[in-house]
């Protein structure tokens, strides 16, 4: 298979590339070798992970999102020009936010809680596979120890990241009912930054690759780095999907999750059956207001206006006769259906129980 | 001749009377909604006065009396007054501090027919609560008031408000509802008026807190749902649009003042140039209807723009007077907490910056104290404060 484009490995006249064609070469490794064609993505956002598969991409890529801003800002320390700085540290200010509560990382840790774990358990990031700590540790160190371009040019992943981040967006929305748009709020951000983020640092290697042999090093930076995203997803696989072999101390499911609220109902609350018998609870009182010429139904801070429907039924409320009494009295009165009626007052029911000025 | 314009509007009927029986209060929180110059005892209004004034109200078309204050239990008649609410079927709502002789007269309350019991908690780690309270040990008096509420079977309402001291304690107070048996929960955002106002700077949150503690509070519906209800206020400043100012000035609410002062809302004395009737002068039909503080701005005629022609003029009556003449300068302006004002930009950057700063020390209510607000306006020095 011969490569359109050349590459830091298949290009051997190692000639000096035109600006648009390094742009060209850049993108074409993202082509062959993003992480959104690896299986494990593919899997995540066609909906075939189960949730456990989920969480455990949720709790390992935390490290990753944690630790792109020591990564920034390494790569910071080393500029030397202020006006480089300024744009740069705006990566650190998207990922840590500028107060508690904000950012990039504490929207990757509302994902996470969304999914069901404990904040401190994620942010102890005793669960995560080694592989993880590996590949990103790698990355930190790669972008101290190579030179500013190659730090530079490894960041531009980021050129890649919006589709992928709609396909996952509308994937595990459409996939996953325990995924809402409030859970995944931390790609919406994503969506501006990581553009304006990729122009920049384009625009800087196009710049500053000046040779043949800075053009290969940026291509191989950038090689590297889908590297460090790609061995992520492998490792997730080959612990979580097939073979399934978790590494000892990894994350297991069942640990480190918020316990599911138990669901203690408190007395005569639950939602009201045929066979219940509704009662209004003490401070809850139907009235007539005679200043208005109607009933109203007072209750703790607030006042139901009630239409004649709604009084019938209210006025038979009188925690003796259930549901279905009250139903065929009515039936009776109006020489009407009885399931007709039951159904429309266990909705009416459950409507003041939800608001919690009717028992059973 | 017909004697009614035919276009008028009808005298809305007042639904809620706020009957502020006394100012005494065991606690001293830095944002009590009193005004700064608080009633003394010896002014305040007798048991027989109060009985009218429910009687009349009642007329009116008062459904809901909340029995407030200061604490209301520290008036020796807060028995006899709920059961009058009783007998005239007004639907009554104690709305305590849960300190003091509060829990003592509980259960004769019951017995008379008390409707609703709203209960004050300032904070979940009690010496967090009683630092803001400014009262030691009243965190355990308080969470025995509640369980004796709930053992009686009456139903309970918490009220927290929040602000930058506690609202790291938002989830806390959710799981204490739960635990207390309360059917409603309040996350009341501070609202700065009175004794708020005066420690604005020392209350106000930052809006990521802000927005965290809403989403704290919308996924805790979800899950409490059918068990309990929660009602969030947001904070003004941070708003899209102001708060209709108790339902509408003159529309819902009457609110008397221990001493039988009739304002349209607790914070009205503010505006220096309203004239208050009193219930020992005139019966509180003609001050509902009559009386200038009343009919100053009622319905939507003084309105200036961008209030005149906004087509939620009626949605939220141009949000607070008392909030407009403190920021703006002018009661009748639209509420600076609007975000059609001219002034919103500034007043929300007055909230950011004075969230982003280290906050002062509490000034706590007191009784007889001569406080000065110091507290920097949006505007330019002609405004005043």
């Amino acid at each position: 298979m011969t490569a359109p484009f050349p590459t830091p490995i298949a290009d051997e006249t190692q000639r000096l590339l035109s600006a648009d064609e390094l742009a060209a070469a850049l993108r074409d490794i993202g082509a062959r070798r993003y992480h959104n064609l690896h299986p494990f993505h593919r899997l995540l956002h066609d909906g075939k992970l189960n949730k456990d598969q989920v969480r455990a991409w949720a709790l390992n890529r935390y490290y990753y999102q944690a630790m792109i801003p020591i990564k920034d800002a390494a790569v910071l320390a080393r500029m030397e020009d202020a006006s480089l700085r300024r744009i740069w540290r705006q990566r650190i200010v998207d990922h840590d936010g500028d107060a508690p509560g904000d950012g990039g990382i504490e929207r990757w840790l509302k994902l996470a809680e969304g999914v069901g774990f404990s904040r401190d358990y994620v942010e102890s990031t005793q669960g995560i596979l080694t592989a993880t700590r590996f590949s990103v540790d790698a990355y930190v160190h790669f972008v101290k120890e190579r030179s500013l371009l190659e730090a530079i040019a490894s960041s531009l992943t980021e050129m890649f990241s919006p589709t992928i981040i709609s396909e996952r967006v509308a994937g595990m929305l459409k996939n996953y009912d325990f995924i809402t748009k409030d859970t995944l709020s931390y790609f919406d951000k994503r969506l501006t930054q990581a553009p304006r983020d990729a122009d920049f640092a384009l625009e800087y290697v196009q710049k500053h690759a000046t040779t043949p042999a800075l053009q290969r090093q940026a291509m191989a930076a950038l090689t590297f780095k889908c590297t460090v995203l790609w061995t992520q997803l492998d490792a997730l696989y080959f612990s979580y999907v097939a073979p399934a072999m978790t590494p000892p101390d990894a994350w297991t499911p069942g640990t480190g999750l918020v316990p599911e609220t138990p669901v203690t109902q408190a007395a005569g609350t639950g939602t009201i059956g045929p066979d219940d018998v509704p009662r209004l609870p003490r401070g809850v009182r139907l009235r007539h207001d005679a200043v208005r010429g109607q009933y109203v139904l007072l209750a703790p801070e607030r006042t139901f206006d009630l239409d004649d429907n709604a009084v019938l039924v209210l006025d038979l409320v009188d925690g003796v006769r259930t549901v279905r009494d009250i139903a065929a009295a009515l039936a009776e009165k109006f020489a009407a259906d009885r399931a007709v009626i039951e159904a429309d007052i266990l909705v009416m029911l459950n409507d003041l129980a939800t608001k919690r000025v009717l028992e059973r | 001749m017909n004697a009614i314009t035919p276009n008028a509007p009808a005298l809305p009927a007042p639904v809620g009377l706020l009957a502020e029986l006394t100012h005494r209060c065991p606690l001293r929180c830095p944002y009590c909604s009193n005004p700064l110059e608080l009633d003394r005892r010896s002014g305040e209004l007798d048991t027989a006065t109060w009985q009218r004034v429910l009687t009349e109200a009642a007329g009116l078309g008062v459904l809901h009396v909340h029995l407030s204050g200061g604490e209301p239990t520290a008036r020796n008649d807060i028995v006899e007054i709920t059961q009058t609410c009783a007998k005239l079927g007004l639907y009554s709502n104690l709305i305590t501090s849960g300190v003091g002789g509060a829990l003592a007269k509980l259960d004769a309350l019951y017995d008379v027919g008390l409707d609703h019991v709203q209960l004050s908690v300032q904070g979940v780690d009690a010496a967090n609560a009683e630092k803001i309270g400014g009262l030691k040990n009243a965190q355990p008096q308080k969470l025995a008031f509640a369980e004796r509420v709930t053992q009686l079977g009456l139903p309970l309402t918490l009220n927290s408000v929040i602000h930058r001291g506690n609202i790291h304690e938002v989830e806390g107070f959710i799981d204490l509802a739960v635990k207390l048996g309360a059917k409603r929960l309040e996350v009341a955002h501070t609202q700065y008026y009175g004794w708020a106002y005066v420690n604005r700077a020392a209350l106000m949150p930052n809006k990521a807190e802000v927005d965290r503690s809403i989403r704290i509070v919308e996924a805790a519906r979800e899950r409490l749902k059918g068990q309990l209800v929660i009602d969030l206020v947001v904070p003004d400043y941070y708003a899209k649009y102001p708060k209709a100012c108790a339902g509408g000035w003159g529309r819902k609410l009457i609110n008397v003042t221990p001493a039988g002062k009739v304002l349209p809302c607790h914070a009205a004395e503010t505006i220096k140039q309203l004239e208050f009737w009193y219930v020992t002068d005139h019966s509180l039909g003609d001050i509902w209807a009559n009386s200038p503080a009343f009919t100053a701005y009622r319905g939507t005629d003084w309105m200036q723009e961008p209030c005149r022609s906004c087509d939620r003029r009626e949605k939220d009556w141009g949000g607070c007077r008392c909030q407009a003449l403190a920021l703006a300068g002018d009661a009748a302006a639209t509420d600076p907490a609007c975000s059609l004002s001219p002034l919103h930009a500034k007043v929300r950057e007055l909230a950011v910056e004075e969230a982003a700063e280290t906050p002062p020390d509490y000034t706590y209510r007191t009784i007889g104290m001569n406080v000065q607000p110091n507290v920097r306006s949006p505007l330019n020095e002609e405004a005043p404060l």
